[in-house]
């Protein structure tokens, strides 16, 4: 366990150490810390939930809505149970999953738009030198992924598809995509060193 | 559900690919086992990899917009009390259901548009129908939920003396392609089909007679057209007061 607990500190960049030291602060009303953490992670909120949500004033309201959801509810974060970043990342692709499952917006979204760029998760090179040796490293980890193992992962994360939506998508039944989801994030946990 | 085949679940949950009851299922199952949850904590920081790896510049404007929000909002206390989940039967499970397709924001007077001749002509007498029900001694409102704060609602009035119940839809979003909701009403889980929602703009309600020995009224998900027997996810359920 203290192994384990070690490894998954020294895999955390400094970037998730001080998020998780500034939500603290924003949980107390620190608006100042707020500001901070709003830098820290607004590039990955943004970046993730307008690949999903994709309509530009949409991406945005969603964005401001997770932005200020951390501030809301910054005092429910509790370091014991994983880093601040992953924190804010879940609640914020909780948020725009359920923006695109709202059934009207999936019928506005063109599901031949997000097979297409299932082959290639990252069109845009990112300018920031941290963003781009991250999209280096996990265009590296998800090439040693099977084909279906990393069409199912990008289509449910980046998709917003439900694992049942994936199957159809991929015309594969539901049990492999569910194994092929989990052995997927696996192999890219092992490769990414999260733990 | 206790099939070993939930813990497969895992990866999917992780990232949010897991939508309706089976989702209300597994958050239960990881209640209670403790290998389950620390997996999904592994995979949801890995999850959060591919964010930082999506990340892109946003608007500068948008800081100043959410620095100005902020300031309207009062933040939540930190949590004190854990509240233990419960195990429930398959007919109150169906209560607690997701309802990710419904995007309903208020219980105003709504949108279902029923294919039969359910139809009303207008509010009035929607609303005279409403005050029908709920002026028998035994007339209730209810409310259908889904799980989750933010998924909203819908109103159901029913009488067991007059042996019927009238739905009111708030914003009932468009079932997914190839996809129509269905009303169900359950006696003892045996499921009836009750007919075809389809959202649509107006305010329109939906009347339901004969209900027997309901204690469950529920609406899934289903293939285009429905099926005989509900397949689909719950999207919304509540359970009757009795006879």
């Amino acid at each position: 366990m203290g192994d384990r607990a070690r490894r998954l500190r020294s895999a955390r960049t400094d970037p998730a150490n001080d998020a998780g030291e500034l939500l603290q602060r924003v949980a107390r009303g620190d608006e100042a810390a707020f500001a901070q953490l709003y830098d820290l992670l607004i590039g990955p909120v943004f970046g993730m939930v307008r690949r999903i949500v994709r309509d530009p004033a949409q991406s945005e309201e969603v964005v401001q809505e997770v932005m200020v959801e951390l501030w809301r509810s910054a005092a429910k974060f509790s370091p014991e149970r994983g880093s601040a970043t992953t924190w804010a990342m879940t609640l914020a692709h909780r948020r725009a999953v359920d923006r695109v499952r709202s059934a009207q917006a999936a019928a506005d979204r063109d599901d031949m738009v997000g097979r297409r760029d299932a082959g290639r998760p990252f069109d845009e090179v990112s300018e920031q030198v941290t963003a781009r040796l991250e999209q280096e490293q996990v265009r590296r980890c998800l090439n040693t992924l099977t084909d279906l193992q990393r069409e199912s992962v990008v289509l449910a994360y980046y998709g917003g598809r439900t694992y049942r939506e994936v199957g159809e998508l991929l015309s594969t039944p539901l049990g492999t995509i569910k194994t092929r989801l989990r052995d997927g994030l696996i192999r890219l946990r092992d490769c990414l060193g999260v733990a | 559900m206790t099939s070993p085949d939930i813990h497969a679940l895992t990866g999917a949950y992780a990232l949010d690919a897991v939508a309706g009851v089976e989702r209300a299922d597994f958050e239960r199952h990881l209640a209670e086992c403790e290998s389950c949850a620390q997996e999904v904590q592994e995979l949801r920081e890995t999850a959060a990899r591919l964010a930082l790896a999506a990340t892109e510049t946003p608007p500068p404007d948008l800081k100043n917009q959410v620095l100005a929000q902020i300031r309207e909002v009062r933040q939540l206390p930190p949590d004190t009390t854990v509240v233990p989940l419960r195990r429930r039967s398959v007919a109150q499970r169906l209560t607690t259901v997701a309802a990710a397709v419904f995007f309903v924001a208020t219980v105003g007077l709504g949108v279902v548009v029923v294919r039969q001749n359910n139809q009303l002509d207008n509010t009035r007498a929607q609303a005279t129908q409403l005050e029908q029900i709920l002026k028998a001694p035994d007339g209730e409102l209810l409310t259908l939920e889904g799980s989750g704060g933010d998924t909203g609602s819908m109103k159901v009035a029913v009488s067991r003396q007059q042996d019927k119940m009238l739905l009111l839809s708030g914003d009932l979003a468009s079932a997914p392609d190839g996809r129509d909701y269905q009303l169900w009403t359950l006696a003892g889980g045996k499921a009836s089909s009750r007919g075809l929602l389809e959202p649509a703009h107006g305010d329109i309600t939906y009347e339901v007679g004969d209900l027997g020995d309901a204690d469950v009224v529920a609406i899934t998900v289903e293939p285009d057209g429905g099926s005989p027997q509900p397949t689909g996810d719950p999207a919304m359920s509540a359970e009757l007061p009795t006879a």
